[in-house]
């Protein structure tokens, strides 16, 4: 052990710990035993256990995200390290919450169930936040800027646990062919090598030496990875496994780092060599500090060289406590008493000798009846006969109730289980996947027999041979055990409970209740009871609760089963899970290549998808968004503007048949449709409800090009491939996205003509060499650019399509050109404005999958004439052809002072009452609302119930502060409704 | 996370594709000759059984193409993999002889981890 | 802008390609149209890449290829290449020059991407003069196996990002 001591924090108090310690090591290392209050009843607990099993010794680290509920059996310390009890006030040793000791009856299971029942809203305001002060676990974290990554492995082998059976496993595996992963939750190999005295030689060699050995072995093969602090959590389906990598083991957590690595691992074999856990014994006072299990107190001694007592008593039911007493005696300490359930002639004789040469008082067939102290154990019951009760002086009490192989993994794997009578436990007996289980996981509980399991099951990979080992087994060799999974209580008090949930504060007397109130299914025992619901998932428990299950349903362990076992294995931390997807990389991002351009003037952005579009753009810091909305809007209608529209969906389409499928991917015909034309077009799913809208751009039959939404081109894009690969694979037409490989401009505005004029001086932009809606490609410097003629705002625009190369230099051209002419730049929510006003549609906004294009008066786009196209069977479908279906109207407010909210109900009644005592019959909603700075009023769309009969009518339309205001319907057109603009 | 290999590109991460439904599902031919119960059984109604499903899977964030392939429902074990307009391979029984991975019944999905003795 | 990241066994370097994406039937009409423009036979297994001194010829599944310019040309040489394909009225040829390229070399590379991407690497998996469509820092990417390095291709509005993500994987 080394000499350099590390001081850290616990409860205000500085201890110094050795390298290498647990905090719950260092703490036992300084004789503290006390180190949480329990969830429920606030009674004193300790350090159970010395592994990710550990049910009691949970702590909060201080430090710049307070995480909490962090095992201190896990946890190493560092210099300077603070760590705090939980669930205590004022401190932990007097706290006040264990007043829920003594109300304990009263807390039984169930209890909230049945008691906070009412009265009405009692729940919400009462119950709940008493109940949130008292119960529960540390204080939840800090917000911080996690540098959790992800790390993704596509290997051959995964091998799970470095003990004694993995590294065996791995050391066959080395040097072949097979890549492979090797997972050790410890910063060590060895597991049980190191944690016991279990074995005495390998191969002639110190057990220390040969790991030494292996592992060197094993990272010179090439083909082996070690992965050491990694805790595998979960194991999917398609042997899909993640782990969780500590990066700050016994070191402050460094902010430019990662302090967790959660590895994604791709496997096609898992070896499952995770090994097995104990578990514990009910009895009275079983959660008292100073209460430990067996095997965790010998790897104290083993792993960590500390001794926590020097004399505990120890209590058992099996064969392996043999290796505790052995560790104590080499270091010269004596238990006071070793208490075996079994009768004398059944316990090996290799223990008996033991005890008989140190003289160590052995209590065989008896048990622990309970144990006494305030916050840690003072003395110990030992009931030797029926009604014959010892008591001895101990401070601490090490216990075995046998061992359950960590069944967790093989069970999230979707293996079966079976329970085997031999060692009182379930281990794995059907795999389903490609899964193989070697040492005590697989229910092998003797070392002897060990190599020859491995060489068996990994007989079928290549390249490998049979491994010899020679083994110096300490004591007994074959596993043997009692049933034994409580004691009896010879006394009574509030505060005597014989616990099975130590984590929860579930008592055997709870169980008992809970099936006597009908709840005999385990499943349904455990969310009655809360057992095994903690987040140590009742590791050293759960296998125990359905002993006793199974005793008072007097069926057999088997038959009672076990409980679904989940992902992911131990508690994980959700920055592991979201790794770099926070913040800056939360989604994403997109630009344009004018981006900068916006930057530079000051647009504020809106995601439109991925996509980071101008929402609008600041004339100077103090314009409000409304102000630039209006200033914007008005400057289009009066002189001209320019939206960037490079993130329009575009698709180019071409082929034999491309004349076909778009006329039937579209509602429109295309047939007549001249070359080197456009069309608005409407695309609808099958259901008839429109998907999406744009325009077409017919070069010739053979050749479209289309636009699509921004947020629809990867869907719109997916649903033409379906088409195309799907229904008619037989259709020679294919389609590219080339979204990215054109920039758009959008210019519209009385003067937009001019501008292009003076910008593409060697075209003719007159009404009748380029009419509304064509088309044509040119020569632009040195290269191409695609006008096209068409608007979103009602006035004449033009949309212009260059090479993103290109683009940010034609996009200063232009305002270099339109210095004196006014022109504006002009963001989505000013194009929102300009086309409502014009009432076209936003697919989304003014649709939502339940709108069809005669609801919203477009029947025109339907090519009536046209055989097929997707959605037209269901145009005609009974319920489409319904009148009072909603339908799109415009609305005015008959006060032009008013404004009308977006989303607000269309409504008949005058009034409403407040509080509303009847329900309001609703018409619709409001799907579009903006305040026209050109008509100085507002103007409104909203989908109402057979809304085109209304057209004239007065409706209401509610407010967010519960009024209402009177409205005009009328045909969603406000400004220039015979087009005469747009088409000048 | 399913392991799923695409005809055309290989085994991939279950990420890189979304599903499609149920599989073979033809589109009526006229469909003005379909009445409306017909056409609204196309349109809206898919088998949902547990166990054997053909179903369709596009490979969308790779080569954005569609094909088929068997699952089991019930353990998300895909059986058989086949290119669009292939003959539908007739499957009765999976490799894996569980039904399903806790060996529960055919209806309703009780809780057994353990082998029932 | 172009720009390198440089990390411990690994360099990555920002290209300026050009790039054409082709659909079509891959029967001997299709053939015979490329063949007659560039002089390269397009590879009729998918996933497997050829090339010769100026271009990069990948399968990218049963009706889809893309042409990588290794040299540059001007963008007139692109246009006319891209008319002279569309000729033909069974193909579909997009300029796809629009695409942002980064060539990843160094014996680390394969740990670097390991943190930005669930793909199988190995070369076993991928040998050389292949190429995969997959996703690399949740976006959608190709990668070209050539010779000693990767080629990894993205929608140039994902570039910001993307180089965002590559310097990030580098620093953590």
């Amino acid at each position: 052990m080394s000499e350099h001591k590390i001081y850290f924090k616990f409860d205000g108090k500085t201890y110094g710990g050795n390298e290498g310690d647990t905090i719950a090591a260092a703490l036992l290392r300084n004789n503290v035993k006390l180190v949480g209050r329990s969830f429920k009843y606030h009674r004193p607990r300790g350090i159970y256990t010395c592994g990710i099993e550990e049910p009691n010794a949970l702590v909060q680290i201080i430090n710049e995200h307070n995480e909490p509920n962090v095992r201190a059996t896990v946890k190493k310390i560092y210099e300077g390290m603070v760590v705090k009890s939980q669930n205590r006030w004022p401190s932990l040793k007097r706290d006040l919450g264990s007043i829920n000791n003594i109300l304990s009856p009263i807390f039984s299971a169930g209890f909230y169930y049945k008691t906070f029942m009412g009265p009405k809203g009692f729940w919400k305001n009462v119950y709940e936040p008493l109940i949130r002060r008292t119960a529960g676990l540390g204080k939840p974290p800090r917000e911080f800027r996690s540098k959790s990554i992800h790390l993704h492995h596509n290997v051959d082998i995964v091998i799970v646990g470095g003990g004694f059976s993995g590294l065996l496993a791995a050391k066959k595996l080395a040097g072949t062919n097979y890549d492979v992963l090797l997972i050790e939750r410890e910063d060590s190999l060895g597991g049980i090598l190191k944690n016991t005295k279990k074995i005495e030689l390998i191969n002639d060699q110190n057990p220390s030496d040969w790991i030494e050995k292996t592992e060197r072995l094993i990272q010179n093969s090439r083909n082996i990875k070690v992965l050491k602090n990694t805790l595998m959590t979960t194991y999917n389906f398609s042997d899909h496994l993640i782990a969780v990598e500590d990066k700050s083991v016994g070191k402050p957590q460094d902010n430019e780092k990662p302090e967790l690595v959660l590895h994604k691992i791709r496997t096609k074999q898992t070896i499952l060599a995770n090994g097995h856990i104990e578990r514990f014994i009910s009895f009275r006072n079983n959660d008292l500090p100073g209460v430990m299990l067996a095997a965790s107190f010998e790897k104290y001694i083993q792993k960590y060289g500390v001794v926590p007592e020097e004399s505990p008593v120890i209590f058992t039911n099996n064969s392996s406590t043999f290796s505790l007493v052995k560790s104590l005696v080499d270091l010269g300490h004596k238990p006071k008493a070793y208490v075996d359930v079994r009768d004398q002639k059944k316990i090996e004789k290799e223990t008996v000798e033991l005890l008989n040469k140190y003289n160590i008082p052995l209590y065989a067939k008896s048990e622990i009846e309970g144990c006494e102290g305030k916050n840690e154990i003072s003395k110990v019951s030992i009931r030797v006969k029926k009604n014959e009760i010892i008591k001895i002086k101990t401070s601490m009490l090490c216990v075995s109730g046998g061992f359950n192989p960590d069944i967790h993994l093989f069970t999230q794997s979707k293996g079966l289980l079976k329970w085997d009578e031999t060692i009182l436990a379930f281990k794995p007996e059907k795999t389903f996947q490609n899964t193989i289980t070697l040492g005590s996981v697989s229910g092998n509980f003797s070392y002897e027999k060990l190599i020859g399991e491995i060489n068996k099951k990994l007989d079928f990979f290549e390249g490998i041979n049979d491994l010899e080992i020679k083994l110096n087994i300490n004591g007994p060799k074959k596993f043997q055990i009692k049933e034994l999974w409580e004691t009896n209580h010879a006394k009574k008090s509030l505060w005597s409970k014989s616990f099975i949930d130590l984590q929860n504060d579930v008592t055997t007397k709870d169980l008992k209740q809970a099936v006597l109130e009908g709840f005999n299914r385990i499943e349904h025992l455990k969310r009655f009871t809360t057992n095994s619901m903690g987040t140590d998932q009742g590791k050293i428990s759960s296998i125990n609760a359905l002993g006793i299950v199974s005793k008072i349903l007097k069926k057999s362990v088997s038959e009672v089963g076990t409980t679904i076992y989940r992902p992911p294995y131990a508690p994980l931390s959700f920055s592991a899970i979201a790794g770099r997807s926070t913040y800056e990389f939360y989604d994403p991002e997109r630009k344009t290549p004018v981006h900068p351009w916006h930057v530079k003037h000051n647009a504020v952005f809106e995601d439109v998808g991925q996509w980071k579009r101008p929402w609008y753009f600041k004339k100077h810091n103090n314009e409000s968004m409304e102000q630039a909305v209006q200033r914007e809007s008005k400057q289009v209608r009066e002189s001209a503007g320019i939206l960037d529209g490079s993130t329009l969906g575009k698709i180019e389409i071409k082929g034999k048949d491309a004349l076909a499928f778009v006329n039937l991917i579209y509602t429109n015909s295309f047939t007549k449709m001249k070359p080197m034309t456009a069309r608005y077009a409407l695309m609808l799913g099958e259901d008839g409800m429109v998907k999406d809208d744009g325009i077409v751009c017919k070069i010739n039959d053979q050749h479209f090009l289309t636009t699509t939404t921004t947020g629809g081109a990867a869907n719109v894009l997916a649903h033409m491939e379906e088409y195309a690969q799907t229904e008619w694979p037989n259709m020679n037409v294919y389609m590219n996205s080339i979204t990215e490989q054109f920039s758009t401009f959008n210019i519209s505005g009385p003067k937009a003509r001019t501008i292009m004029s003076r910008v593409f001086n060697n075209i003719d932009f007159s009404n009748e060499s380029f009419p509304f809606m064509t088309f044509n490609n040119f020569d632009y410097l040195n290269t191409k650019v695609r006008i096209l003629r068409a608007s979103f705002t009602g006035e004449p625009g033009y949309e212009i399509y260059v090479s993103p190369k290109h683009a940010l230099t034609l996009w200063e051209r232009i305002f270099y050109y339109s210095k004196d002419l006014d022109l504006v730049p002009y963001g989505t929510e000013t194009m929102h404005l300009l086309r409502a006003e014009k009432g076209y549609i936003i697919v989304g906004q003014d649709t939502d999958g339940t709108v069809t294009p005669i609801d919203l008066n477009l029947n025109w786009m339907i090519g009536k004439k046209k055989k097929d196209f997707i959605g037209k069977r269901s145009l005609t479908r009974s319920d489409i052809v319904r009148s009072d279906r909603k339908q799109l109207v415009g609305l005015v407010p008959l006060n032009k002072a008013y404004g009308i909210e977006e989303g607000q109900h269309v409504i008949e009644e005058k009034n409403l009452n407040t509080p509303i005592k009847k329900p309001v019959k609703m018409l619709g909603h409001v799907t579009s609302s903006y305040f026209s700075p050109t008509l100085n009023h507002s103007v409104a769309m909203a989908l109402i119930k057979g809304g085109n009969r209304k057209i004239g009518s007065q409706l209401y339309v509610s407010t967010s502060d519960l009024n209402v205001i009177p409205v005009e319907v009328v045909k969603p057109n406000f400004i220039d409704p015979k087009n005469e603009r747009l088409i000048s | 996370m399913l392991l799923i290999n695409c005809p055309y590109c290989g085994e991939r991460d279950q990420s890189e594709f979304t599903n499609g439904g149920e599989a073979h599902v033809a589109r009526p031919k006229d469909p003005d000759q379909v009445n409306d119960r017909e056409w609204s059984e196309y349109v809206f109604v898919r088998a949902n059984p547990k166990g054997i499903y053909y179903e369709r899977w596009v490979h969308t964030h790779g080569c954005k193409k569609w094909f088929n392939a068997i699952r089991d429902t019930s353990t998300d074990e895909i059986l058989k993999i086949y290119k669009i307009g292939e003959t539908p391979p007739l499957i009765k029984r999976f490799k894996n002889t569980l039904r399903s991975p806790s060996g529960e019944p055919d209806v309703g999905s009780g809780n057994f981890t353990v082998k029932k003795p | 802008m172009t720009r390198t990241f440089v990390a411990k066994g690994m360099e990555i370097v920002q290209q300026d390609m050009q790039q054409i994406l082709l659909r079509g039937k891959g029967d001997g009409s299709f053939a015979d149209t490329v063949n007659k423009e560039i002089s390269l036979l397009p590879p009729t297994d998918n996933l497997r890449m050829i090339n010769n001194d100026e271009f990069l010829f990948a399968k990218q599944s049963f009706d889809q290829w893309s042409l990588v310019c290794l040299k540059p040309k001007p963008e007139k040489e692109i246009f006319r290449l891209v008319s002279a394909f569309n000729a033909n009225e069974e193909i579909l040829a997009s300029d796809y020059s629009n695409t942002t390229y980064f060539e990843i070399t160094g014996e680390n590379k394969d740990h670097y991407l390991s943190k930005l991407t669930h793909f199988d690497l190995r070369t076993k998996k991928f040998p050389i003069s292949t190429m995969a469509q997959t996703l690399i820092a949740r976006i959608d990417c190709s990668i070209y196996h050539f010779q000693d390095k990767y080629l990894v291709t993205c929608h140039s509005s994902f570039e910001d990002y993307f180089k965002d993500r590559l310097q990030d994987a580098i620093n953590l």
